[in-house]
């Protein structure tokens, strides 16, 4: 009996991916319709709903079945069988293996069954139909249906001792095919023994996967900005000593002092963006890179624009990498074109809002 | 068939432990958070974890490609790209 229902279940897995709720649903919708007559002669799939039904309601919902049951166990023993076969015919295709183990255990199991409750026809009809072929089944099917609903009736209650068993020993099924599988794919897991132990790995496993991919893409979000730094580098290195050797020296000490002045944002922003990350690695590499040329060719009062125009520019391509602010493309040009272009302080701001933004 | 009987109630132990696990494992997966705390079939969520964990090793193998491309990228400018490299293998 547990074969059947097992083999029912699986079947009714196969065929309807249902969850547990809507299955014993349709179950009971099922149990009480009397139309097994004209589901036996149907056949195959057809029939497979109902006998998922039958099978289930017991598992689902044993009070309703036991209090309509009045049980003589014979011909509730014959009857899974019945389907049973019927179900292992029809559900080979889908699921194969658990089809012919459980139909096998049926054959086995059905004798020592029969001992222990009543004797019955039963068994030796079960063993038959465990043989028989999908055909046998059919025709068993039909045998089935012309004994109607008090067999059903019957066969649930007799269900209904061993549906936990069952239910259980099928989802148990169910579920280690889903955990070996998942053995597989989790490291370690085959070292645990119990599906507590691997569901605890599984459930650790993708937390810690999930951790890696957040962490991974924070580097990466990370690192975008740097890798731009590059070309950054390239374009502002040059830009920068145009800059810093044109109007830098040019200047006047008298002009140089905004741009000296612009150093304090520049400053805020340096130490926030070295918080931040590599942002603001980036941000003193080129500083420095910038640095030291300026400084090599720009009077003192000069250096400390240049490594302030340094900041913004490596900045700028930053945020544009990010699609963050286009509105420094205007503030790094203005810087580019000249140091007398005036850098507001209000745009350093809004640079530092940016880059924590973006941190 | 007392096999049977032991092995439902040994079932039955490790069905309220696996319930247990099964909703904390429940709650890590996005599909099932979706759609709301309404217990799906166990063979379900295992499915779905499975897929999840596929598609989670999905995403991390993409995410170190990436990353070792752009450290590869990187790697004629050392000076940062160690900076960088500090920075990441922290």
């Amino acid at each position: 009996m547990a074969r059947c229902q097992g083999t029912v279940e699986s079947l009714c897995q196969g065929l309807l991916d249902l969850d547990d709720d809507r299955f014993s649903a349709m179950c009971s919708a099922f149990g009480y319709l009397q139309e097994w007559p004209d589901l036996g002669a149907m056949c195959g799939a057809n029939l497979a709903v109902p006998a998922v039904a039958a099978a289930a309601a017991p598992s689902a919902g044993d009070g309703n079945d036991s209090s309509s049951c009045s049980g003589s166990g014979g011909i509730r023993k014959r009857r899974p069988d019945a389907y049973l076969d019927a179900k292992g015919g029809a559900n080979d295709m889908s699921k194969r293996p658990r089809g012919k183990q459980l139909t096998g255990l049926s054959e086995i199991a059905a004798p020592g069954k029969g001992k222990q409750e009543r004797p019955k026809a039963g068994t030796k009809k079960k063993a038959e139909a465990a043989s028989t072929a999908a055909a046998a089944a059919a025709a068993a099917a039909a045998a089935a249906g012309q004994k109607t609903d008090y067999i059903h009736v019957r066969a649930r209650r007799g269900q209904a001792t061993d549906s936990h068993s069952l239910a259980e020993r099928v989802r148990r099924e169910r579920i280690s095919e889903r955990m070996r599988y998942l053995q597989e794919l989790v490291p370690g897991c085959s070292k645990v023994t119990g599906k507590a132990g691997m569901l605890d790995e599984i459930i650790n496993y993708v937390q810690s996967l999930q951790k890696q991919v957040e962490f991974l893409s924070m580097k990466i979000a990370a690192s975008n900005p740097v890798v731009s730094f590059d070309i950054v580098e390239d374009l502002f290195g040059r830009q920068l000593k145009q800059a810093a050797a044109l109007p830098a020296m040019a200047l006047p000490a008298g002009q140089l002092e905004p741009s000296c002045l612009q150093m304090s944002p520049m400053q805020q922003v340096h130490p926030s963006a070295a918080a931040g990350g590599s942002t603001g690695f980036g941000l003193e590499m080129v500083v420095n890179n910038l640095y030291a040329p300026a400084a090599a060719s720009c009077p003192v009062s000069a250096a400390p624009s240049v490594s302030a125009a340094a900041g913004p520019s490596t900045i700028e391509p930053c945020l544009n990498v990010n699609g963050t602010a286009a509105a420094w493309d205007i503030g790094a040009q203005n810087l580019f074109s000249g140091f007398d272009a005036q850098f507001q302080s209000v745009e350093s701001d809004c640079l530092l809002d940016n880059l924590k933004m973006e941190m | 068939m007392s096999s049977r009987r032991s092995s439902s109630s040994r079932g039955n132990i490790s069905e309220d432990e696996i319930n247990e696990l099964i909703s904390k494992l429940q709650a890590l997966l996005p599909s099932s958070r979706r759609r709301g705390s309404g217990q799906a079939s166990t063979t379900k969520l295992l499915k779905e974890t499975c897929s999840y964990i596929k598609s989670l090793h999905r995403e991390v193998d993409d995410l170190s490609d990436r990353l070792s491309d752009l450290m590869s990228t990187m790697d004629h400018n050392s000076p940062g790209a160690e900076i960088i490299r500090s920075i990441l293998r922290s």
